[in-house]
């Protein structure tokens, strides 16, 4: 608990020297921190061969000065770091003052056999955390330390070197001292490690759980939109079964109706009409679930195409008017003559729009339904907004949200008493939603509605059923987290991979 | 007197539609499935063919291939029948051949008028 406490505040001091550049890379950022780690305590470890060197020292010289500058000047990088960016510069110049420094000492005190000597250990192991991954850096920084150690080995043997004035004795207390902070030091930097290691594989484990989480979701997802694609395949089946007999009854009953002689038989036409009208309801029902089923299986094609309104309303009023007119009811069509062409698909639009007109002569007593088409400005640009409004029983506002839910009015009473099948609203939103505009209402009790179908007047994609939107979100959803996932569990991949010994596991998670 | 070709599988939907065309004013002969419709084209030599999409084994696509295949029959304009009212019904029915395309279920008066519209261009 202690040392994640510890580190965590470490980090924060640490990272107040690192500039902007350096921050957004990880791998980079890494590299800084634990460049900034060893220079911030570094010195302070260091520093103590210098004093024990004056300690021991009975001639004490310029030389053991020039050491302990050297090594104070460790605490300049990271102001510089913080200052100028540049990190690679800084960090092999910086080696290159850690191989001075040790250099130094050995040479002026005991060589090859001087008790300064393990501190060239920590060299190649700070230069390569410095350094990273990067071959081109790891092959620089190893190739300056062989240079300074052979220019170090001919000074020493083919130029000379100076005679220690220190006593055997005090070579051992130096070595002692140099022994304890080396070790220190090493300890230090692998601390460090093992804390960025423990943490990683954390971050990996967590990884791997997230990971299995998003592939369930990702099945659950697939599972729902199968499952959803047969019910829709069954009721599309079905439907189609259904209207077979069911053509039979109305061509039959039609015919017979053809046949029949109104004067002799009035009784038998009545009756006969009753199957007629009775058999037309069923296959409407029956058409209406096909028409649904199929828009929500994503199957309903669309083709959009310069459809002229003024036509297409009139079309629909000439279709209406003669059950209007049986209901004692006038039907009136206007269209804005600015809005002649509109690219949508004409049977879907026209199918909307009859099921609202139906609707409207369904609900309405007496008065009048009035279909009008024109231009109005919209969220998203421009619509052209076809309304049909009725001087009927009206529709109270708490009931708006449930109204173009499918089967909503067939479970209600009014349904039957007036006729609705129950599902042209339902049709016509999910329509007026495949032609990519929106359907709207305005009622009020006893006075009237106001159905509008709202489609925008410039050329937009179709967007899907509902459902099959709904899931395509879910799924991409699932898609994008995954791949997140995958970013994240990448960067931790390329970190771990420094650490050879910890690594595997992890790229088991990323190459998994 | 017009002579049509209706090869329709179901049998009230052919018994129907022969009557009311034969009330219309046609001449109507029957086939109840593909092959035979392939068949009676060539030996009854109609004036127009109504194809039902949804046949059996052979479908309304393949017969009316075989038809237009044929120099006996190549000529006979074919109006297709199809249940579902798709795009790419359409589509498929041009580009086999057929001249005008219809929903079931038939709405008399259109199909008379689709028919009618048919053997002007073609008489």
């Amino acid at each position: 608990m202690w040392t994640s406490i510890t580190v965590g505040t470490l980090n924060n001091l640490v990272d107040w020297f690192i500039p902007a550049n350096v921050v957004h890379d990880v791998d980079m950022r890494k590299q800084a921190r634990i460049f900034l780690y060893s220079h911030l305590f570094g010195p302070f470890i260091g520093n103590t061969v210098p004093l024990a060197l004056y300690y021991f020292d009975p001639k004490p010289g310029f030389q053991i000065t020039v050491l302990a500058v050297s090594i104070t000047g460790f605490w300049i990088f990271p102001f510089l770091l913080r200052a100028f960016g540049h990190y690679y510069l800084l960090a092999t110049i910086s080696i290159e003052n850690l191989i001075f420094c040790i250099l130094w000492s050995c040479y002026f005190y005991g060589g090859v056999t001087s008790p300064t000597l393990p501190w060239v250990l920590t060299i190649p192991l700070l230069a390569l955390f410095y350094v990273g991954s990067s071959p081109r850096m790891r092959l620089a920084v190893l190739t300056l330390f062989a240079v300074n150690l052979a220019g170090f080995l001919y000074l020493y043997s083919v130029v000379g070197h100076p005679v220690s004035s220190m006593p055997f004795s005090a070579m051992e207390g130096l070595g002692m001292v140099s022994t304890v902070a080396t070790s220190l030091y090493v300890a230090m930097m692998a601390l460090f490690y093992a804390n960025a290691l423990a943490a990683q594989v954390e971050l990996g484990a967590e990884m791997r759980e997230h990971m299995a989480k998003a592939t369930e979701l990702r099945a659950a997802a697939r599972e729902a939109q199968l499952a959803g694609a047969a019910k829709s395949g069954f009721l599309a089946n079905f439907s189609h079964e259904l209207r077979t007999p069911l053509n039979a009854v109305v061509g039959y009953s039609e015919m017979l109706l053809e046949d029949m002689n109104a004067a002799t038989e009035p009784e038998a036409i009545a009756d006969v009409q009753k199957i007629h009208a009775a058999g037309h309801f069923l296959l409407k029902l029956v058409n209406e679930i096909l028409e649904l089923t199929k828009i929500e299986a994503g199957k309903m094609e669309v083709n959009f195409e310069p459809v002229d309104l003024q036509a297409l309303t009139g079309r629909v009023g000439e279709r209406h008017r003669p059950l209007a007119r049986q209901n004692g009811l006038d039907l009136i069509v206007s269209c804005d003559p600015g809005l002649a062409t509109v690219m949508t698909d004409p049977a879907k639009l026209e199918s909307a729009l009859g099921q609202l007109v139906d609707n409207a002569i369904n609900f309405t007593r007496e008065g009048r339904i009035t279909v009008t088409a024109a231009r109005a400005a919209g969220q998203n640009g421009e619509e052209a907004v076809i309304s049909v409004r009725d001087t009927g029983i009206g529709i109270a506002p708490e009931r708006f949200g449930s109204l173009f839910e499918q089967f909503n009015l067939a479970a209600d009473t009014s349904a039957s008493k007036y006729g609705g099948t129950g599902l042209g609203l339902a049709l016509s939103k999910k329509i007026s939603n495949l032609l990519g505009g929106d359907l709207s209402i305005e009622s009020k009790i006893n006075v009237g509605s106001c159905f509008s179908i709202k489609i925008p007047l410039v050329a937009v994609d179709a967007p899907q059923g509902r459902e099959d939107q709904d899931v395509a979100e879910a799924m991409s959803e699932a898609d994008a987290y995954h791949h997140r996932l995958r970013t994240l569990v990448g960067e931790a991949g390329r970190e771990a991979r420094r650490l050879p010994s910890a690594a595997a596991d992890i790229r088991m998670a990323v190459n998994g | 007197m017009a002579k049509i070709l209706l090869v329709e599988d179901n049998e009230h939907n052919r018994d129907m539609l022969t009557r009311r065309l034969r009330r219309s004013g046609f001449e109507v002969c029957c086939a109840v499935d593909g092959p035979s419709g392939v068949a009676m084209a060539s030996s009854e030599q109609p004036d127009l063919i109504l194809m039902d999409v949804a046949l059996g084994a052979m479908d309304g696509w393949e017969a009316t291939g075989l038809i237009k295949r044929s120099s006996r029959t190549a000529h006979i304009p074919v109006i297709a029948l199809t249940a579902h009212a798709l795009a790419s019904d359409r589509e498929t029915s041009v580009s086999i051949g057929c001249v005008d395309f219809d929903t079931k279920p038939v709405d008399l008066p259109r199909l008379l008028s689709k028919i009618n519209a048919c053997l002007a261009v073609h008489s």
